[in-house]
């Protein structure tokens, strides 16, 4: 009842409900309740779909109305037609809505991750200061360098980063924090004013000063409780009272080291033995002087680097610097992997563009009567033209709408898929300049598209089909745009599919590869000691072996050890490895080697193989005589020939001790599977200085991930105070370390199925329409006795041939672009055969699945009915 | 759709429709009337959409009845053809007599 009091004006609704109830009755009586209620529902839709005749303007009201009118008029007409085609409308709004809301996702995300400038003021103006290695990647800076450098005039400030991972104690829970050393001038570099507070004082950045922090906003509110009187106080931070100076606010990101919650001054002076010029663990951010270029900055800074090479000619063995903005430093490692999925969602907007203009020319050519007809009462080209753009334009604005919503599911999508490395992605949102894009978008679509069939259909000669309102004269010829269309669709299907197909043989290649380490059955964590409670080294010492038991002590262990990094864990240390009978002139350029202090099970825990010699045993203590093992790759780069065993070395530093290589071991891939092999050295933690920070390696007889609970008991009671961090399997950090080709692949794969899935329905179709065109043909053919088989074939043909094209056009466009992805593929190329198999057969599937209906459509055609409706 | 010049058909059948229902000219029966003679299952939204245009055109009056105890004492809106509407009804059914004169039930030549 609502719905007529909603479209009925006031006089009108009391005859008319009247009206509609007395008939209910009647039907209510002789029909039964059911049929009645159906009937009731069907006039209460008439009246709200149809326009009450008052709210249409009569004439005169047109008469009346701007210039406006053709617009407006085009508009009301463009609807009305619509309306009355709404399968194809339905359709044409899915597709551009689809292309539109996988492009506006994958543009939003880009757009936080890649194209946005970063959060800080003239941040063009920020760049990192690397050394430059002799394979020219670039590497920290020693802190004597960083001072030297930092004097430079062509740096208006400049500060020192070091990673930091303190803990932070509140009574009960002790935490592992993600922080960052600093050198004092650190916020004035990035342009951040702290919220509450301040930064740090110069007095503050030195030895024994530096006992304050800077608190991020997240663990301001998570830890403290947004206390604003927390300035001033003081907190528990490696087990010591630190002074919070000042907490960040909350737009400051970190974009640096992401996940930076606590910074503290780095408190370094020259004298300090860390704080050497080889000693390159620091990482430089500076601020250009305001008239200084970041190019005119990269030759002065070069020059200056010279002069200190000059200076301490035994202290540098790279062979100069290099200048990365902020920007570039952010983004570049995973713009790749964006930018490949930009080109394919692009692709995608195309396909569906086409999809479109094909189904809207498809559309127009079987209109061509009305238009005609159209024409002879009066209407101009231009005015068929409009009419034609403004379905187009309707159309494109339905589907911004829809795929707008579309995409807010897709970022959501796009962001819980995404490797943990892509910046910002807390950031990615369906915003004013999204919507913006989504619009545009729909809008090129829409015009495009609908501009296509306008084109071609004014052109066409109009006169000839009303002379004959002449359907099946016309023939193939004007189905060859849609056919180009069509094939213009496989082609770029073909583009995508063959990305994916590429991405998911890199990733099958990847996984086969041998990583030298088991991760089955395997639990990480990191755990950390920290306060006076183990100042001294023995205290240390005795809770890693408490730890030890206590974790061997879980049912369903079988193994465990400590180990100062494992691989994928995201640590790398790397130490110089210096041979005792091949001293260098410079030490600094000697080769680096994974260093790897390890309790003496840990090679059984990990699963790594004994090549040759023995592995280490619990006799390797502090004061039995040092050794160390090599992998393979380190013993056969050092010590060419094979006589590894027995050679005597020292670990990072002149000052060392000299070690005994007693055993070779298996290779292990450090940094992930499809990193380079590196020099990799083990010595025992006992003889090495204990560290309060160790990874610890658990081989379970159980499913790894059930044992985490009750290891983080043992744990915690035989420690108290232990902080445990970064829990998880090593399958999980296997996973990880293949989430940005697993990203990539996942969303090739999703846009190659939409892409096959339009270009499929673009071919059905066409080819639905040459049979329909056709009928009179076929049904002549069959008359004349042509076996239905070959009548099949006829329409299969027409498709494999458009299909066909498709395949070829797409092939090579897939080679020129395979740079594109070039930084995502592993092992494969585009011309691989199975690759090139999987994109034919893929193809050749949908292509035969597209033309089996309109194929077995033609075979029905009864010559009969054919003959005769002619 | 030139207000001068014909009927379309729907009008030429609800305005056929009043001239045989006389007095008793509503809505719901002005339907039923249709469907029984004409075999046309219309809904009265159509119907009325029509009435409405007629009475725009100047063909058709309409006025409301009194409160009756039926439909809940809602009144109905009763319609007569207007002379003008007469007029055009005549022509356009005399059209239609003197095209289909001679022709066979089935609209052939006989």
């Amino acid at each position: 009842m609502w719905i007529i009091a909603r479209r009925v004006p006031e006089p009108d609704r009391e005859y008319l409900i009247g009206d509609l109830l007395e008939a209910y009755d009647e039907r209510l009586t002789s029909l039964g309740a059911a049929r009645a209620r159906a009937w009731f529902w069907r006039e209460a839709l008439h009246l709200l779909a149809g326009p009450w005749p008052d709210a249409i303007p009569t004439q005169t009201d047109l008469r009346a109305e701007a210039p406006m009118d053709t617009i407006l008029q085009s508009i009301r007409i463009a609807t009305r037609s619509l309306s009355r085609a709404p399968a194809l409308s339905l359709l044409v709004i899915l597709t551009m809505s689809l292309g539109i809301g996988a492009s506006t996702s994958v543009y939003s995300v880009a757009r936080a991750a890649l194209f946005a400038p970063p959060p800080y003021p003239a941040s063009d103006r920020l760049t990192l200061v690397w050394e430059r290695d002799a394979d020219g990647s670039e590497s920290n800076v020693g802190y004597p360098t960083f001072e030297d450098l930092s004097r430079e005039r062509i740096f208006a400030s400049t500060a020192a980063m070091s990673y930091w991972t303190p803990t932070l104690s509140d009574g009960s829970e002790t935490t592992r924090l993600a922080g960052q050393r600093v050198t004092w001038r650190f916020f004035d570099v990035l342009g951040v004013t702290p919220m509450l507070g301040r930064g740090f004082t110069a007095e503050e950045d030195a030895r024994g000063a530096n006992r304050v922090v800077v608190l991020g906003y997240g663990l301001w509110r998570a830890r403290f409780g947004a206390d604003s009187g927390i300035v001033g106080r003081d907190v528990m931070v490696n087990g010591v009272a630190f002074r919070v100076a000042g907490v960040l606010p909350p737009t400051f990101e970190s974009l640096l080291a992401p996940g930076t919650e606590i910074w503290a001054p780095l408190g370094y002076d020259v004298s300090l033995p860390w704080a050497c010029r080889t000693c390159r663990h620091l990482r430089m951010v500076a601020r250009l002087a305001p008239d200084v270029s970041v190019s005119a900055a990269g030759g002065a800074l070069d020059q200056a680097f010279a002069r200190l090479k000059e200076r301490f000619p035994g202290e540098y063995a790279s062979p100069g610097t290099a200048l990365v903005p902020v920007h570039e430093f952010v983004v570049r490692e995973t713009r790749p992997a964006l930018l490949a999925l930009l080109a394919a969602v692009g692709v995608v907007a195309l396909i569906a563009c086409f999809n479109v203009a094909n189904l809207l020319l498809g559309r127009a050519l079987r209109r061509e009567g009305e238009f005609a007809v159209r024409v002879a009462l009066g209407a101009s080209r231009v005015r068929l033209g409009m009419l034609l753009v403004s379905e187009g334009l309707l159309l494109a604005i339905a589907s911004a709408a829809i795929g707008s919503l579309l995409a807010v599911i897709g970022v959501d999508v796009v962001t819980r898929l995404a490797p943990p490395g892509v910046p910002r992605l807390d950031r990615v949102a369906i915003d004013a300049n999204a919507l913006a894009f989504a619009i545009g978008l729909a809008i090129a679509t829409g015009l495009a598209a609908s501009l296509l069939p306008a084109v071609a259909l004014l052109r066409g000669g109009l006169q000839g089909s009303i002379r004959a309102g002449a359907r099946s004269l016309t023939g193939s010829g004007r189905h060859r745009l849609r056919g180009a269309l069509v094939a213009g669709e496989v082609a770029l299907a073909v583009v995508l599919v063959s990305g994916a197909s590429l991405l998911l043989g890199s990733m099958t290649r990847l996984l086969a590869v041998d990583a030298g380490f088991a991760t089955g059955d395997r639990v990480t964590m990191e755990l950390d000691l920290s306060g006076p409670r183990f100042a001294d080294s023995g205290a240390v010492a005795q809770a890693w072996q408490q730890a030890l038991e206590a974790v061997r002590a879980v049912p369903g262990v079988r193994e465990a050890a400590l180990a100062s990094q494992v691989p994928l864990g995201g640590n790398v240390d790397m130490y110089g490895l210096h041979l005792e009978d091949r001293a260098g002139a410079n030490p600094a350029e000697d080769p680096y080697a994974l260093r790897y202090a390890v309790t003496p099970r840990y090679l059984a825990a990990m699963d790594v193989p004994l090549r040759a010699g023995r592995a280490l045993e619990e006799s390797d203590r502090a004061g039995s005589p040092p050794v160390a093992l090599l992998n393979e790759e380190a013993a056969e780069r050092l010590f060419p020939g094979g006589n590894a065993l027995g050679r005597r070395l020292r670990v990072g530093g002149s000052e060392g001790s000299s070690r005994t290589v007693v055993g070779i071991v298996g290779n292990t891939l450090h940094r992930g599977l499809d990193s380079q092999q590196e020099l990799q050295v083990y010595v025992p933690s006992a003889q090495w200085g204990e560290e309060g920070g160790m990874v610890l390696v658990v081989h379970t007889s159980v499913p790894a991930a059930t044992t985490i609970p009750s290891l983080r008991r043992a744990l915690q009671g035989a420690i108290p105070g232990i902080a445990i961090s970064k829990t998880g399997t090593m399958d999980r950090l296997m996973a990880l370390s293949t989430a940005d080709r697993r990203f990539a692949l996942a969303l090739f794969a999703g846009f190659a199925v939409v892409a096959l899935v339009l270009a499929a329905a673009g071919l059905f179709g066409v080819l639905s329409a040459t049979v329909v065109e056709r009928t009179r043909e076929i049904g002549v053919r069959t008359a004349l006795g042509a076996p239905r088989g070959r009548i099949l074939g006829m329409v299969v043909r027409q498709g494999m041939v458009l299909a066909g094209a498709g395949l070829v056009i797409g092939l090579f466009a897939t080679w020129g672009s395979t740079k594109v992805i070039a930084t995502l593929l592993f092992g494969v190329g585009a011309s691989d055969p199975v690759v090139l198999g999987i994109v034919i057969i893929t193809l050749g599937a949908v292509a035969l699945l597209a033309s089996a209906l309109p194929a077995w459509k033609a075979a029905r055609v009864d010559p009969v009915v054919a003959l005769r409706d002619s | 759709m030139d207000v001068n010049h014909g009927l379309g058909e729907f009008e030429q059948l609800v305005l056929l429709a009043l001239v045989r229902l006389g007095a008793e000219a509503y809505g719901v029966a002005i339907r039923d009337e249709i469907e029984r003679e004409a075999g046309r299952d219309v809904t009265v939204g159509a119907v009325y959409t029509t009435l409405l245009r007629l009475e725009n055109k100047g063909l058709v009056a309409s006025r409301l009845g009194d409160p009756t105890p039926q439909r809940g004492g809602r009144r109905k809106k009763y319609y007569r053809p207007l002379a003008a509407g007469k007029r055009e009804l005549a022509a356009s059914v005399n059209a239609l007599r003197r095209m289909t004169r001679g022709l066979t039930p089935g609209l052939e030549l006989p």
